[in-house]
């Protein structure tokens, strides 16, 4: 190894070391992973084995590099600080030159889980199709190809866009990325009950348009060369080639303009034609004084805060799809309706701790128990203008599928009971049990703050299930009583005017002792 | 409306304590503010300006002590008090996902000022802070020196009558710091007061005619400007005696520094 390629490894093993040095649990986290990666490898490993011979090994090894590929391309977009080493800005006062540098990074990139597991999958990949002399030597030169394309892969994109994904939009972009995982699990999930009904030769055509695309076409030519097509083998290995030395021509490219031209972000921002932000409709109807100011603060929040963003997407999704998807399976029932308004009442939880520090603007203008009453009562309502509607559409869907319209009412009487519940406790736990959200990463709660989180929402959604139990013992009584379930109706304006009264107690109980702990709600959120 | 009361002090503070854990971080503080002057508090970071202007305008509770702004009582009286002052604090965040004008809009409706009002003052604001360019971005990709201006436009919209400021000159370019310098001489040429901490000696020597010198959480001078700086050169000077940090000659251990190369 040469000198800078050589300081460039250490570098990496010296960052993971230290990494792993710094607590026990990320420790634990980091062995974890690669026990569990390791496995996973394997077992792909050991699966690709088994399909050699098969009609579709070809199919299956394409589709999965070309899939390895994506996941490459897309990783660092999402975790941009996994690696220090990917950030080549950091070397930046360094006196270095492109081409060792390049050679010295793409070295540095080899080290790690990520290139053994994709070493592991490729290796499965090319002894599921290999057969004879020409296979098994184009074998190898496909391996190293596709891990060397992979590699660069990942930091072209990154070099391209280290800007992006260092700035204020990428790191916002990183918070949601969970929500991409999970709702890529969902279609992964659908994909393989779709394949699971109709048969792997669905997979045939993706393949054969796959195969010509690097870095997939170098495993294509491995099973090209087998069959021998010798000349279509060594066209699909040439385009693997050809693309890696692309990749790294352009990340060369991104990575002189990245050490030698000024970071923009540090420019003067003086954009006259910035786009203005008007006041949009559906906000000029918020009532007038501190309620509707607070309304429109908190609801641009739900939209423009990458954290708030992410829960309630959370919380929409789940409570839609556990009530409706247990109804379509037919083992569900109205009643599950009222998940929705406990996952979306949730929101109302740790208010405080949802402005950061931010809470001392609030805390300024808080001079009365009557502040602190408009004040919560302007995030509550701001909460249901979005829940209200929201758990009476889950209800009726799921009432739609199930068809039994006649328990309708009192399915939305329990869910409104619910949700003024919810938004009672979360009222109150927010004044009493304030705690900080981090702003970066993905820990919704500041260390050491654990213990009250749990208090908060635990408790909160115990304190909830009782303060609702009336409405539901109601419900059940009416049904069990003979001719009783000709009054259910009654249940509909019944829960939703006590879900009100519980919240306007709870926002008249908790003001002045909100009003009261101004000092001490601020120094519970400012630990983030 | 900036006038107070002949007689009564912008701020009067007696006995204020305050205890982090083991560390004492404001050991017993009592101090008369006049009105209607720029008046800076100094001292070495960790000295405790942070601490003793967050309980005094009612961001922390004291672990003992009393503290009044214009005649009322800061944690018995807050309604007085609220719409008196107004703060920018140090190391606290914004609500940084609104742009520029939707913060001073937010902050103008929470302080109980009619909207068109609010408007009216948020445009002059952002005028004369130079940040008419930038009110529809966002506040979080705003650099330190337009946080800085945006905060104090937040503290002086409701046009309060003491205003207290945690370093506003920290981390700010210098032509935002004279357009701070600007507004902020303007203001209390209408009578209205200053309390602004800083750790930058000549900074509080142009600006201030009266200043408070804490150290270790006490303080250590207070009155005039020229007062306190006494028969010193400079208030640098003076400041370094009266906290003790003087004599130790940091060059002799470095005697290579721009030696032979």
């Amino acid at each position: 190894m040469n000198g800078v390629t050589g300081v460039v490894v250490r570098l990496k093993l010296s960052l993971l070391r230290n990494g792993l040095r710094q607590s026990a649990g990320r420790r634990a986290a980091y062995i974890t992973s690669v026990v569990f990666t390791l496995l996973y490898a394997a077992l792909q490993l050991l699966g690709l084995i088994l399909l050699r011979g098969s009609a579709h090994a070809a199919t299956i090894a394409v589709l999965s590099t070309a899939v390895l590929a994506l996941g490459w391309a897309v990783m660092p977009l999402f975790f941009p600080s996994g690696d220090e080493t990917l950030d080549p800005t950091r070397l930046v006062m360094l006196p270095l030159r492109p081409q060792p540098l390049v050679r010295a990074l793409l070295t540095a990139s080899l080290v790690g889980i990520g290139p053994l597991f994709t070493l592991c999958l490729l290796t499965g990949a090319v002894v599921s199709t290999a057969h004879g002399a020409a296979g098994y030597g184009t074998a190898v030169v496909a391996v190293v190809l596709a891990l060397l394309v992979c590699v660069a892969l990942a930091r072209a994109i990154t070099a391209a866009n280290i800007r992006l994904l260092t700035s204020r939009k990428g790191r916002d972009l990183a918070v949601l990325s969970g929500l991409v995982i999970a709702i890529g699990a969902q279609v992964v999930n659908f994909g393989a009950q779709q394949l699971g009904s109709g048969g792997l030769s669905q997979l045939d055509p993706a393949g054969d348009v796959l195969r010509w695309v690097p870095p997939a076409s170098a495993i294509g030519a491995v099973d090209s060369m087998s069959n021998g097509s010798y000349g279509v083998g060594a066209a699909q290995l040439l385009l693997s080639a050809v693309a890696l030395a692309g990749l790294l021509t352009l990340w060369s490219r991104s990575l002189t303009k990245l050490m030698t031209a000024p970071d923009a972000s540090t420019l003067q921002a003086a954009e006259p034609g910035a786009r203005k932000r008007t006041s949009a409709v559906p906000f000029r109807l918020l009532p007038a004084g501190r309620t509707g100011t607070v309304m429109e603060r908190s609801l641009r929040y739900v939209w423009r805060d990458p954290k708030t963003k992410t829960a309630w997407v959370t919380s929409l999704a789940i409570g839609m799809i556990v009530p409706v998807f247990n109804a379509l399976q037919g083992h569900g029932s109205v009643y599950f309706a009222c998940f929705a308004a406990g996952m979306l009442g949730i929101q109302m939880y740790n208010q405080f701790g949802q402005d950061t520090s931010a809470f001392w603007m609030v805390a300024t203008t808080i001079s009365s128990p009557r502040d602190a009453y408009a004040e919560l009562r302007g995030r509550a309502l701001a909460l249901l203008v979005i829940t209200l509607p929201y758990a009476a559409l889950v209800s009726v869907v799921t009432t739609a599928i199930i068809g039994s319209w006649e328990k309708l009412p009192e399915a939305l009487g329990l869910t409104f009971a619910l949700l003024g519940a919810m938004l009672a406790t979360g009222t109150w736990t927010s004044a009493r049990f304030p705690y900080s959200i981090p702003q970066e990463g993905y820990k919704n709660v500041a260390p050491g703050q654990t213990g009250i989180a749990w208090i908060s929402i635990f408790g909160g959604l115990v304190a909830a299930a009782l303060l609702s139990a009336p409405v539901i013992a109601a419900t059940i009584w009416l049904n069990a009583t003979a001719g009783g379930s000709e009054w259910t109706w009654l249940l509909l304006p019944a829960g939703t005017v006590y879900g009100a009264l519980i919240l306007l107690l709870s926002l008249r109980l908790t003001a002045p002792r909100a009003a009261q702990r101004l000092p001490e709600i601020l120094a519970a959120v400012s630990k983030g | 409306m900036n006038e107070v009361g002949a007689g009564v002090a912008a701020v009067r503070v007696q006995g204020l304590w305050k205890r982090f854990g083991e560390q004492i971080a404001v050991a017993g503080i009592d101090l008369e503010l006049p009105a209607g002057r720029f008046i800076g508090l100094v001292g070495p970071n960790g000295a405790g300006k942070t601490t003793t202007l967050s309980m005094v305008t009612g961001l922390l509770r004291p672990d003992q002590g009393t503290v009044e702004v214009a005649g009322h009582d800061v944690w018995r009286d807050p309604v007085a008090v609220k719409a008196r002052i107004g703060v920018l604090p140090e190391g606290l965040r914004l609500f940084e996902r609104l742009s520029g004008r939707e913060l001073l809009a937010y902050t103008g409706r929470l302080r109980g000022l009619p909207g068109d009002e609010v408007d009216k003052r948020a445009t002059q604001l952002l005028d004369v802070l130079g940040l008419a360019g930038a009110q529809h971005k966002l506040v979080v990709d705003y650099s330190t020196g337009m946080r800085k201006k945006i905060g104090l436009a937040a503290a002086l919209l409701h046009n309060p009558e003491v205003l207290f400021l945690d370093e506003p000159f920290e981390g700010v370019d210098p032509v935002s710091a004279q357009t701070i310098r600007g507004v902020l001489e303007r203001y209390t040429a209408s009578g209205a007061t200053v309390v602004f901490s800083s750790h930058v000696m000549e900074l509080v020597e142009s600006l201030c005619d009266w200043v408070a010198v804490m150290a270790a959480g006490r303080i250590r001078a207070h009155g005039p400007l020229a007062e306190v700086r006494g028969d010193a050169p400079s208030l640098q000077q003076a400041f370094l005696e009266l906290v003790g940090a003087h004599g130790h000659d940091a060059g002799a251990d470095l005697d290579w520094l721009g030696g032979v190369r």
